[in-house]
């Protein structure tokens, strides 16, 4: 997979000797991290897959740049934007006060919330129930839940974990009272373990999710805005929704919650 | 002291190192055990020395009867004072410390008498000035005659020395035979092994000659050395004494 | 350097300097082709969280350490017990620990030994798990160190008669120990470095605290960096104390 990928950008830098328009055809770096199914994941044979990389695909086609995927950590990500490793970052990352302190957003593409993956016999009804002391939640390390439950929740313990199965892990066996994540992550967690744990899916951070870019990357940020309107206006965020999330998009009507793509 | 053996017999495996020893030692204050390698007197040796326990027999020291369980073997071992070859001091004490340690853990000797006692001993036999050294800080001849010390100190019965010398160069060979002919002239009671054929024709003044796991001449060194009798003996003696 | 291998003082400093001055221009090549912008602002705000991290890497591997210790000398001599299975159940014990990695331990006690048994206390997990991992290793340096006592020295010790304990109490333990400080303290060093795997259940100790400053922050070489020269500060004065403490206990065998 990777061998491909890395074809694709000899290929591209070749063009770029050969042709003397040099700038278009140097390979468009996106980084994400292949662990969030199914906007980054790897498919059977481990390539990249999911929405975020088709995404990145379109978007590389449109500039006429071949795309390389990087899999990243979550919390490397924007570190690796800051220091050129990557010129993207596309991976379900919320836009944040904080965050847009040290990278660029492009306008947002996707509308989400955080909400609470819970231990079954867990009697939380809102995360203020979870407030208390005794309370273990758990977060992933590097997300805005993360966030919240550091600045927010002053009594609870906060279990910091590097990966959501491992915080799902502690959840299901009852080492962690709840586990702040995204609604549709939240959905289908709790479909996976629906014996050990139950979910309050009403969203109580509204969140939004964009591209990251350099700060300074003024022409990139524009193409990539352009491009995202453009998408949207010719139904390419549709389509995306019928490939990878059709179940969970009759599912959230059948609930009542707006779908957020 | 006397030593009388009655039917002593023991094997290693395959290997009968000792053959039904049956013998009266009489009267002796210093013995020397002779024999070529592998007959059977390192053996015997730690046998009297409580180290080894035979198959077969028994073994009487001065009237009394050695008891082989190894309660009682413990409290031989600690009455008598023994020397090896060579490795007898703890390398990580110094020579005072090796000593000592006898003395205050197995004798309950207080620890400051027992430092007078060691320290005196070192100056009769001039070592005082390597009580603060290790055994590696030592030469073979110095750290010998620091296990001697240390067999003594705990004042024996008898002393046993397992080949003393070996492992020795001939100038550090001296000094140590100079100390145990010291100990014979102050009428300790002595049991030696040894290759050295001058040094135990000297020193002793009975003798026994084993080989093939017999005691095949016993005698008076005085006799035994110059008028051997038994063939192996003669013979033992004419390749030892060639050189 | 002199024939005989000494180094003059002047000739330290000098080769030292040279040694700084090379590894100063190579980091500041490296950086400066980082295009990076410092904030260490960001740092000193969370420098209370860098602090409490330090504290619990401190306390979790001197934890670790001593149990460690226990537990290699209590394996070391089960494994050179008469009893069968005691031998036994050791040498499973030191091969499934050294032939398995660390964070695949620390996952498989906490998540599955742990929970079958109902422990949740990561903390309490964390240690023990540690000190399995060292005491595995532990007791294979305290046997060969018993091991390595020459069985002249124990024929000595009951010619003068010493009984089993006493010759284990004065002979074989006091040149163990003395053997063992070397890679004891090399053994120290790895558990404080090994214990950052912890981070990995959720255990605040000072490499999951860096993280989440990095996380917060987004200042990756501001956490990171701080982050190295904490566990430099651990594990220098170690390494020099374990070469003060070799010079001392010094003497042929």
């Amino acid at each position: 997979m990777k061998a491909k990928l890395l074809l694709l950008a000899i290929v591209g830098l070749l063009t770029t000797a050969l042709v003397p328009a040099a700038e278009s055809a140097k390979p468009l770096i996106v980084g994400m991290e292949l662990a969030y199914p199914p906007f980054e994941m790897t498919d059977t044979s481990g390539k990249p897959a999911g929405v975020s990389v088709d995404l990145a695909t379109d978007l590389a086609k449109s500039l006429g740049r071949p795309v390389v995927i990087e899999n990243t950590s979550f919390d490397g990500l924007i570190p690796a934007l800051k220091t050129g490793k990557v010129d993207l970052v596309i991976s379900s990352m919320t836009a944040t006060p904080e965050r847009a302190k040290s990278i660029d957003f492009s306008d947002p593409y996707l509308s989400t919330g955080l909400c609470l993956l819970l231990k079954k016999d867990s009697p939380a009804k809102s995360i203020a129930d979870l407030d208390r002391a005794g309370v273990k939640v758990a977060v992933k390390k590097g997300t805005t839940g993360h966030l919240y439950a550091t600045n927010k929740l002053k009594k609870a313990t906060v279990l910091v974990l590097d990966k959501e199965s491992a915080a799902v892990l502690e959840v299901s066996q009852g080492k962690a009272d709840a586990f702040i994540y995204d609604q549709m992550s939240t959905y289908q967690n709790w479909q996976r373990n629906s014996a050990t744990t139950r979910a309050l899916l009403e969203p109580f951070q509204k969140e939004y999710w964009a591209v990251g870019i350099r700060q300074g990357n003024d022409e990139l940020k524009r193409q990539v805005n352009a491009f995202l309107k453009d998408y949207r206006q010719k139904g390419g965020f549709e389509q995306l929704g019928d490939r990878y999330l059709k179940e969970m998009k009759d599912e959230f009507k059948r609930l009542g919650y707006s779908f957020f793509l | 002291m006397r030593l009388e053996f009655r039917a002593i017999g023991k094997a290693f495996g395959e290997l009968q190192a000792l053959r039904d020893v049956t013998l009266n030692v009489a009267e002796f204050q210093s013995l020397a055990i002779i024999g070529p390698s592998g007959g059977g007197k390192t053996t015997l040796l730690r046998i009297i020395a409580g180290l080894e326990t035979p198959e077969t027999g028994q073994l009487s020291i001065d009237g009394q009867r050695l008891d082989f369980s190894e309660a009682s073997l413990l409290l031989h071992r600690r009455s008598i004072g023994t020397v090896f070859q060579a490795y007898n001091l703890f390398p990580h004490l110094t020579a005072r410390q090796n000593v000592m340690l006898p003395l205050v853990k197995v004798h309950d000797v207080a620890v400051g008498e027992a430092r007078a006692i060691v320290d005196s001993l070192f100056e009769r036999f001039q070592l005082s000035a390597h009580a603060d050294r290790h055994p590696a800080e030592l030469s073979g001849g110095q750290q010998q005659r620091v296990a001697i010390v240390r067999a003594i100190a705990i004042k024996p019965r008898f002393l046993i020395f397992d080949e003393p010398t070996s492992a020795l160069d001939p100038e550090m060979t001296a000094e140590v035979l100079d100390f145990i002919a010291e100990l014979r002239a102050d009428g300790r009671n002595l049991i030696i092994v040894t290759h050295n054929m001058g040094f135990a024709r000297e020193v002793s003044d009975h003798c026994l000659f084993i080989a093939d796991g017999r005691v095949l001449e016993e005698g008076r060194s005085s006799e035994l050395f110059s008028r051997p009798q038994n063939p192996l003996l003669v013979n033992f003696l004419a390749k030892v004494l060639r050189y | 350097m002199n024939r005989d291998g000494q180094v003059s003082l002047a000739a330290t400093i000098v080769s030292w300097g040279l040694v700084a001055l090379l590894v100063c221009a190579v980091f500041s090549f490296a950086f400066s082709e980082l295009r990076y912008g410092w904030n260490w602002n960001a740092i000193w705000q969370y420098r209370q969280k860098f602090v409490q991290g330090w504290l619990m890497t401190v306390a979790i591997s001197a934890a670790a350490l001593l149990v460690s210790l226990l537990l290699g000398l209590l394996t070391a001599l089960a494994r050179r017990s008469a009893l069968l299975p005691l031998r036994y159940l050791s040498m499973l014990y030191v091969e499934s620990v050294r032939g398995t990695p660390l964070l695949v331990q620390i996952l498989i006690l906490f998540y599955v030994v742990a929970n079958a048994f109902g422990v949740d206390n990561r903390y309490l997990v964390g240690v023990l798990t540690l000190s399995l991992f060292a005491g595995a290793y532990l007791s294979e340096m305290i046997r060969s160190g018993i091991e390595s006592i020459r069985d002249s020295q124990l024929e000595s010790a009951r010619a003068i008669g010493l009984t089993r304990a006493q010759t284990y109490r004065y002979v074989i333990f006091p040149q163990v120990v003395r053997q063992l400080v070397p890679p004891l303290t090399g053994q120290f060093a790895s558990i404080i470095k090994d214990s950052s795997l912890l981070s990995i259940i959720a255990v605040s100790e000072f490499t999951l605290n860096a993280q989440e400053v990095n996380a917060f922050t987004y200042s990756t070489l501001e956490s990171y960096l701080p982050l190295a020269a904490g566990y430099l500060l651990l594990t220098l004065p170690i390494s020099l104390a374990s070469r003060a403490l070799e010079r001392r206990f010094h003497y042929a065998t």
